[in-house]
């Protein structure tokens, strides 16, 4: 356990994380290698990289669904203490590639899951859900089951899950993954909407570049290959909302292409 | 706002095309009815020619009907039609609700604790593949020829798919929504109260489905044995009386009881879960 030290709230603090899965067989498969990473206060951070580099097992060491095989994970609280994680807790959200809704639920069962699990009463929970289902744009579907959703609003059904339940750090793994092109730019727009709305620490996992440089005030690339270790980081400078188009946004898309040889 | 977030139209089709015979012929309802009735002609057509040759195993279906009404009007063994279709229907309600109120949780607790399953589970694994009916001897032997013996075979018979439904309903339930659970701040009672149990409850479910259909097969096996009451009875008094008219009546009347128990059970489902409802094929 690390001495509580001060820092703003919603600071993540990964130091010298490293990951190694055991398989069958006792074969031993390293994830993550010596990952150190500090996400600040209301930081929009994305994390990228490609499929199979550690880059989800981070996200959910963070979260506190796996323990780190070394290292420690730290998360400042409202109180202002950074807190070493030991497993999960609703100071963080974590939103799911596969959405993850309860399908025996309604979108606002569903949202107002979090604090009904809190203990509030059941007009404050459905307080609670009605405002983030109108924040994600889902007002008039709050009887609608998730299977009468489309993949979209599922996954809004999914941020206003955690947004209703006041985590201090959002994290999201690869969200709009399942989204069809179209969809996912316009989720993305809504996404910095929401995050200006509603200002949290964000850590933010992705395989596109594009959306990594639409999102991101801060851009981690991983290595692509197993054990997932941090490349290089990048700041993105760029104001809000960014075009896809823009000189500045392709320079570093351009940069991150030939440092990480991602390939398109 | 919301028209653009809503990218899902549902589009009907009304189709103009005008009645042919041609399609008369190919509508859904016409053939269902040419379908009963080449089946009743040709059931009626079978019992008559096989009865001019004499005495007659197989009877037409308006004589079915009269030994039915004959039934309703009549006693038989001091009761009538309603009397001997409660009879049964009591046995297999009984047999039923003994079984899931036992089978249902015990396989919830198996598939949640990993204790619980290594105990029950090879007792489980040994009486499984025995058939139900095998037991009617022995219950006899135990319970005497009274509706102990009865309820008692149903239980058996009905036992097995309430329990694995219930124990594979809970295996198969997706592990990351526990994840949801847990990010969320709920603990391991969360878990099961939010997550175990709604998610298992089709499979659950169907495993009643199963059990209710056993418990029939199960309780005319039991009243073809040693009964003086009920449908299986009705079967054995007209094998007796060589009147196929009454034994293929009470055939009849077993299939419509055991169809609408299955019916009650589809709608207590749908009642308990709702979201099920427009899933497409369910």
């Amino acid at each position: 356990m690390t001495t509580p030290t001060p820092a703003p709230k919603g600071k993540i603090v990964c130091t010298h994380v490293s990951k190694t899965f055991i398989q069958k067989g006792k074969q031993e498969v390293p994830v993550l290698d010596d990952v150190s990473v500090e996400v600040q206060e209301n930081e929009f951070l994305v994390i990228l990289g490609p499929g199979q580099c550690g880059k989800s097992t981070l996200l959910r060491i963070i979260a506190g669904l796996e323990t780190p095989t070394t290292g420690s994970v730290t998360l400042a609280g409202a109180d202002g203490v950074a807190r070493e994680v030991t497993g999960p807790g609703p100071d963080r959200g974590l939103v799911f590639q596969g959405y993850m809704l309860f399908p025996w639920k309604t979108v606002l069962g569903n949202v107002e899951m979090g604090p009904r699990l809190r203990g509030l009463s059941g007009a404050k929970c459905r307080e609670i859900a009605r405002h983030y289902i109108e924040l994600v744009g889902l007002t008039g579907f709050e009887d609608h089951y998730p299977h009468q959703l489309s993949g979209g609003m599922k996954q809004r059904v999914g941020i206003a899950r955690v947004y209703a339940n006041s985590p201090e750090v959002m994290l999201l793994d690869e969200p709009f993954g399942q989204l069809d092109a179209q969809t996912r730019i316009f989720m993305e727009q809504e996404t910095v909407r929401i995050w200006q709305a509603e200002q949290r620490t964000v850590l933010f996992v992705t395989n596109n570049i594009d959306e990594a440089l639409f999102l991101g005030d801060r851009i981690v690339t991983m290595e692509g290959k197993l054990p997932g270790r941090v490349q290089t980081v990048y700041n993105v400078n760029l104001p809000r909302p960014r075009d896809f188009t823009d000189m500045e946004f392709l320079r570093i898309r351009q940069e991150i292409i030939d440092a990480s040889q991602l390939t398109l | 706002m919301s028209s653009s977030i809503a990218n899902e139209t549902t589009c009907s089709f009304t189709d103009r095309r005008p009645w042919t015979l041609r399609r008369v012929l190919k509508t859904r309802p016409f053939l269902y009815a040419v379908s009963l009735f080449c089946f009743f002609y040709g059931w009626d057509f079978l019992a008559r020619s096989l009865g001019a040759e004499g005495s007659s195993s197989l009877a037409r279906p308006l004589e079915v009907l009269a030994a039915l009404v004959d039934l309703w009007d009549n006693e038989l063994a001091e009761l009538k039609l309603l009397g001997h279709i409660w009879a049964s229907t009591q046995r297999v309600l009984i047999g039923f609700s003994i079984a899931a109120v036992l089978a249902v949780p015990i396989g919830l607790a198996m598939a949640l604790n990993r204790t619980v399953n290594a105990i029950v589970k090879p007792l489980f694994d040994l009486l499984k593949p025995m058939p139900p009916i095998s037991w009617i001897s022995i219950s006899i032997l135990w319970f005497g020829i009274d509706e102990t013996s009865k309820v008692f075979i149903i239980v058996i018979g009905t036992f097995v798919p309430c329990l694995l439904n219930a124990y594979n309903g809970v295996r198969l339930v997706e592990p990351e929504l526990y994840d949801v659970i847990r990010m969320l701040g709920g603990n391991r009672r969360d878990e099961i109260l939010h997550v175990c149990f709604p998610a298992s409850f089709p499979a659950i479910f169907a495993g009643l489905q199963i059990s209710m259909s056993s418990a029939w097969t199960c309780v005319l096996a039991a009243e073809l044995v040693s009964a003086r009451s009920g449908l299986g009875y009705i079967i054995v008094q007209g094998m007796n009386l060589s009147d196929p008219a009454m034994v293929m009546g009470g055939m009849a009347v077993i299939a419509v009881v055991a169809y609408g128990t299955t019916l009650l059970l589809t709608a207590l489902e749908r009642h308990l879960c709702p979201w099920k409802r427009k899933i497409a094929g369910l």
